[in-house]
């Protein structure tokens, strides 16, 4: 037998990517289907089949389709799951609104600098700002714009277009990088997949929580929340930065780590409460806490790699502001996380078994 | 209602069945244009019977394996009649804009 196992033990073992509940109601009855899918009614044909197929890639796929809509549950999962699913919908739509602010940014830039037109040439600063490489620095400035295109969609529930978008958008930086790899040109290869991958890959994974059962975000919080971002952090930054205080301003990944921490102490109350219902925002805030807080050691790693970075961008306390600002969202994290994990534990019933009528 | 859950109700509306038989059922309705994937077939099963549009109906065994029917539900039945009179009022829509006559759309 092929490396023990025959078709079904192989399938078994792809099923189990779905949730426990859910395996204990389908598995038997999927496993039935695929096997019928496959069987011919010839002994020996089938005896082959058994011994030495395996399940299509297609057919993986829709598992995982499957289990990712299941733990990312909408309504009528089980609350474990629903807590799951509202929590990724929360950080996925977080991280778009940090890129949807910095576009944003560039657009006020924009007409700061006095240009009026739809794509205008990018400014100076963004010229030299920009990666470069493949792309001409517009393209990066319009990657900016589209950001608040995708935030605005999966916000008013136009979840297959922001998704669309999306990956659109992610696709000049991968181009960049690729180019960088393959030429050797990237001077941090790590940091910079490292980047790419949590904060272009991950909001965009995590859309595939955003699925038919999900229910659809606040939309007022969540369209408000861009312009309050705008104004609570983006224009003191740039304040700072154009009063010649830029060494108060935290890079981006420091910035990120202390919001995070902010938000969590707010949200400690509540938290503490033992009101029911607080779980769900507790989750999210650890899970944004575990993106800052990965962000912040790579970029720190990076930083390490490259002393003449650390005196561009701040001088060489960065190393240790960095690691203040890692222990303070661990901290502010860890008061809010007993509530995130009593929120999973407190699990319902799983929902009974369909008997025929 | 998406187009793998008309198609769906739309093997169930001749009679209970089980979930290969849903499967292939679709294709030869689709005329092999919509190839369920077990995976896919169960979600759109799950979500259906949350809906209360269909509901298990029996267990049969064979080969030692158990297989579940299932079966429309009065409110199955009363959602597809709906969407299949506005798929048809669609196509009805789309004929008369192209000018097509019942032969020629047959054709």
């Amino acid at each position: 037998m092929s490396g023990g196992l025959d078709l079904e033990q192989r399938y078994r073992r792809v099923l189990r990517l779905l949730p426990g509940y859910y395996r204990d109601t389908w598995e038997d009855d999927m496993v039935a289907a695929f096997l019928d899918s496959w069987m011919t009614g010839d002994p020996d044909e089938d005896s082959v089949t058994m011994e030495f197929d395996r399940p299509s890639r297609a057919e993986v796929a829709s598992v995982i389709g499957l289990a990712a809509r299941l733990y990312l549950g909408g309504a009528g999962a089980p609350r474990r799951y629903f807590t799951w699913g509202q929590a990724v919908r929360g950080v996925a739509l977080a991280v778009l609104l940090v890129h949807a602010a910095a576009g944003l940014d560039g657009l006020v830039s924009v007409f700061l600098h006095g240009s009026h037109r739809i794509v205008p040439a990018p400014p100076a600063t963004i010229v030299t700002a920009s990666p470069g490489g493949v792309w001409p620095p517009t393209v990066w400035y319009v990657v900016g714009y589209v950001w608040i295109v995708i935030y605005v969609a999966l916000v008013l529930g136009h979840y297959r277009t922001a998704r669309v978008v999306a990956v659109l958008a992610i696709v000049p930086a991968l181009a960049w990088l690729l180019q960088g790899q393959l030429t050797g040109s990237l001077q941090s290869p790590f940091g910079s997949w490292a980047f790419w991958f949590l904060i272009d890959l991950v909001p965009i994974l995590a859309m595939a929580a955003f699925h038919r059962d999900a229910p659809p975000a606040a939309r007022r919080p969540w369209l408000l929340a861009l312009p309050a971002y705008y104004l609570l952090v983006s224009v003191p930054v740039l304040a700072a930065e154009l009063t010649g205080h830029r060494d108060w301003v935290p890079d981006t990944p420091g910035l990120c780590c202390i919001l995070v921490a902010v938000l969590c102490l707010a949200h400690v109350p509540r938290a503490w409460s033992g009101r029911a219902g607080t779980g769900v925002w507790s989750l999210t805030l650890v899970l944004l806490a575990a993106v800052a807080g990965v962000y912040r050691i790579v970029s720190l790693g990076d930083y390490l790699r490259d002393p003449h970075l650390i005196y561009y961008l701040q001088g060489p306390h960065l190393i240790n502001v960095g690691l203040a600002e890692l222990l303070i969202l661990v901290a502010a994290a860890a008061l809010v996380a007993p509530d995130a994990a009593r929120a999973q534990t407190a699990l319902p019933a799983p929902p009974p078994r369909p008997q025929p009528g | 209602m998406t187009g793998q859950g008309f198609f769906v109700l739309t093997a169930l509306a001749s009679g209970p069945r089980h979930g290969y038989g849903i499967v292939r059922e679709v294709a030869e309705l689709s005329q092999g244009r919509v190839q369920l994937k077990i995976g896919s077939l169960y979600g759109v099963l799950e979500r259906l019977a949350a809906d209360g549009l269909i509901e298990p109906d029996r267990e049969e065994a064979r080969d030692g394996r158990l297989r579940r029917y299932f079966r429309l539900t009065r409110d199955g039945r009363r959602a597809l009649a709906e969407e299949a009179e506005l798929r048809a009022a669609t196509a009805r829509v789309v004929r008369t804009r192209l000018g097509l006559t019942g032969a020629e759309a047959a054709g």
